[in-house]
C-alpha cells in the first residue's frame, strides 16, 4: 500500500516535471519566430504545443531511457526517482523565475544522479554514461550550433544581400514557420520521452512492470498531454530572453538559428547522440548574431546563460540528494514523499502569490 | 564510477553532417527567396519568360529544401 502511494506520488511529480519542461522549453522552439514577428505569440505557442503533443507519440521506444545510462538501473527505487524529480523541478523553476534558458534534461540527469548517489553511494553512478550523454554534448552542441548558424547567416546575406530588405524579411518569416515547426516536433520526440522513461522506470522499480514490457498507453498520453499543456501555458520570460535579449534578430537570423539548431539535433539523433535543445538553440542564436556583428550579442546575458548551464547539473544533483535525505528522515514509507510534495506545493503557492503581489519580473539581465 | 573514452568518430560525424545539413537548408531557402523576388521583379517589368524561368528555379529550390527537411524528419523518427 505504502509502495503504491510512493509510486503515484512519483508519477504525479514526473508529470509535473514534464509540465515545467514544456513551459520552460517552449522558448527554444518559438522565441525566434515571435521576436521576428513570423508568427503571432498565441499562434506560435499553440503550434508548438500541438507539435510537442504529436512528437511525443512519434517515437515510443524510449531507447535511451534517461536513467538507464546514467545510474545503475538495478539500484533504482521509486524514492530515488522522486528525489531526482524534485531536484529537476526545483532547478527548472528557479531558472524559469530568473528567465534563464537552462537545460531540463540536464536538470533531470543531475537530480537522478544526486539522489542515487545519496541513496547508494558512488557505485550507483555511471561515470561513462554521464561523460558520453551529458558532458561531451554539453560542450560540443552549443559551439557547433554557433558555427553552423554563423556560417548560415553569412551565406544568406551573400545570396539575398542585394534584394530589398522588406522582400527578404517577408520570405524568411515564411521560412521560420517551417523551421520553428521542425524544432517543436523534435522537442516533443526528445523531451516527452524522458518523462515517459522516468515513469516507466518507477513502474519497473515498484514491480508493476517488467523491464521488457511495452510502455503503457496511459503513460504516453499523460506525458504528451503534460508537456503540451506546459508548452501552451508558456514560458514567456524565457521567450523574452531568447527572442530579444541575446541579440536583436531579423527574420533571416531567426531562420538561420532555427535551421542550424534543427540540423544539429537531427544529425546528433541520427547517430544516437542525445543533446539539450536549449543549449543548441542558445548557441545558434548567439552564432547568428555574432556572425553579423560580434557586438550585436549581449555577452553579459549570454554569460548568465552559460553560468546557468554549468550550474544546472551540480545544483540539481544537490537538491536531488538533499530531497532523498529529507524523505529518508521520515522512514522508507510514503510519509517522506508526502511531506516533501506538500512543502513544495506550499512554497510554489507562496512564490506565485508574492509574484502576483509584487507585480514585477526578474530577468536574465537583472 | 567508471570513465571511458568518448566515441570520437560519432562526434566528427555529427559535426560534418550538421555543417552540411545546416548550410544546405539555409542556402536552399535563400535561393527560394532570391528567385522568388527576381520572378516578381521580372513579372512587374513585363518580362514574362524571365519571370517564368525564375519562378521555376524558385520552385526547384523549394522542392530541394523540402526534400532535405523531409529527410531530416525521417531521420528523427527513425531514431527510436
Amino acid at each position: 500500500m505504502d509502495n503504491d502511494v510512493v509510486l503515484w506520488i512519483v508519477v504525479a511529480t514526473a508529470l509535473a516535471f514534464d509540465f515545467t519542461n514544456g513551459f520552460h522549453d517552449t522558448a527554444n522552439a518559438v522565441a525566434t519566430s515571435i521576436s521576428t514577428r513570423a508568427m503571432a505569440p498565441r499562434v506560435a505557442v499553440g503550434l508548438a504545443a500541438t507539435l510537442n503533443f504529436v512528437g511525443a507519440f512519434l517515437s515510443l521506444e524510449v531507447a535511451a531511457t534517461i536513467a538507464s545510462g546514467i545510474v545503475e538501473a538495478d539500484l533504482v527505487t521509486p524514492a530515488i526517482v522522486f528525489g531526482g524529480l524534485i531536484g529537476a523541478i526545483a532547478w527548472n523553476l528557479l531558472t524559469w523565475y530568473f528567465g534563464l534558458p537552462s537545460s531540463s534534461s540536464h536538470a533531470l540527469i543531475g537530480g537522478v544522479v544526486g539522489s542515487a548517489f545519496a541513496a547508494e553511494g558512488p557505485d550507483a553512478v555511471l561515470g561513462e554514461g554521464i561523460v558520453e550523454s551529458v558532458a561531451v554534448p554539453a560542450l560540443v552542441a552549443p559551439v557547433l550550433a554557433f558555427v553552423v548558424a554563423g556560417l548560415g547567416i553569412l551565406l544568406i546575406y551573400r545570396i539575398v544581400g542585394r534584394l530589398r530588405p522588406s522582400t527578404v524579411s517577408r520570405g524568411f518569416r515564411l521560412g521560420q514557420i517551417l523551421s520553428g515547426s521542425l524544432f517543436s516536433l523534435s522537442h516533443g520526440t526528445n523531451d516527452a520521452q524522458k518523462t515517459m522513461g522516468i515513469i516507466f522506470l518507477a513502474l519497473v522499480a515498484n514491480g508493476n512492470l517488467g523491464p521488457g514490457d511495452d510502455i503503457p498507453v496511459w503513460v504516453v498520453v499523460s506525458a504528451a498531454s503534460a508537456i503540451a499543456l506546459g508548452t501552451y501555458v508558456g514560458g514567456w520570460r524565457i521567450i523574452k530572453t531568447m527572442g530579444s535579449r541575446i541579440i536583436k534578430m531579423d527574420p533571416a537570423q531567426g531562420f538561420s538559428a532555427q535551421g542550424a539548431g534543427a540540423a544539429v539535433i537531427l544529425s546528433a539523433s541520427h547517430v544516437g547522440f542525445p543533446l539539450s535543445t536549449t543549449h543548441v538553440i542558445s548557441g545558434a542564436i548567439m552564432g547568428a548574431g555574432a556572425a553579423k556583428r560580434v557586438s550585436a550579442v549581449r555577452w553579459g546575458v549570454a554569460g548568465n546563460i552559460v553560468t546557468a548551464w554549468v550550474l544546472t547539473l551540480p545544483a540539481a544533483a544537490l537538491v536531488g540528494a538533499a530531497t532523498f535525505g529529507l524523505t529518508r528522515l521520515f522512514g522508507e514509507g510514503a510519509a517522506g514523499p508526502i511531506v516533501v510534495s506538500a512543502a513544495l506545493l506550499l512554497a510554489l503557492g507562496a512564490a506565485l502569490a508574492r509574484r502576483v503581489g509584487a507585480g514585477r519580473t526578474l530577468t536574465a539581465e537583472g | 564510477m567508471r570513465l571511458a573514452a568518448v566515441e570520437v568518430g560519432l562526434l566528427l560525424e555529427v559535426v560534418w553532417v550538421s555543417l552540411v545539413a545546416g548550410v544546405a537548408v539555409t542556402v536552399l531557402f535563400s535561393l527560394v527567396v532570391l528567385f522568388g523576388s527576381r520572378s516578381a521583379e521580372a513579372g512587374r517589368g513585363g518580362r514574362s519568360s524571365a519571370a517564368m524561368a525564375y519562378a521555376a528555379l524558385a520552385l526547384l529550390s523549394f522542392a530541394a529544401f523540402a526534400l532535405v527537411v523531409g529527410y531530416g524528419v525521417n531521420v528523427m523518427l527513425a531514431k527510436g
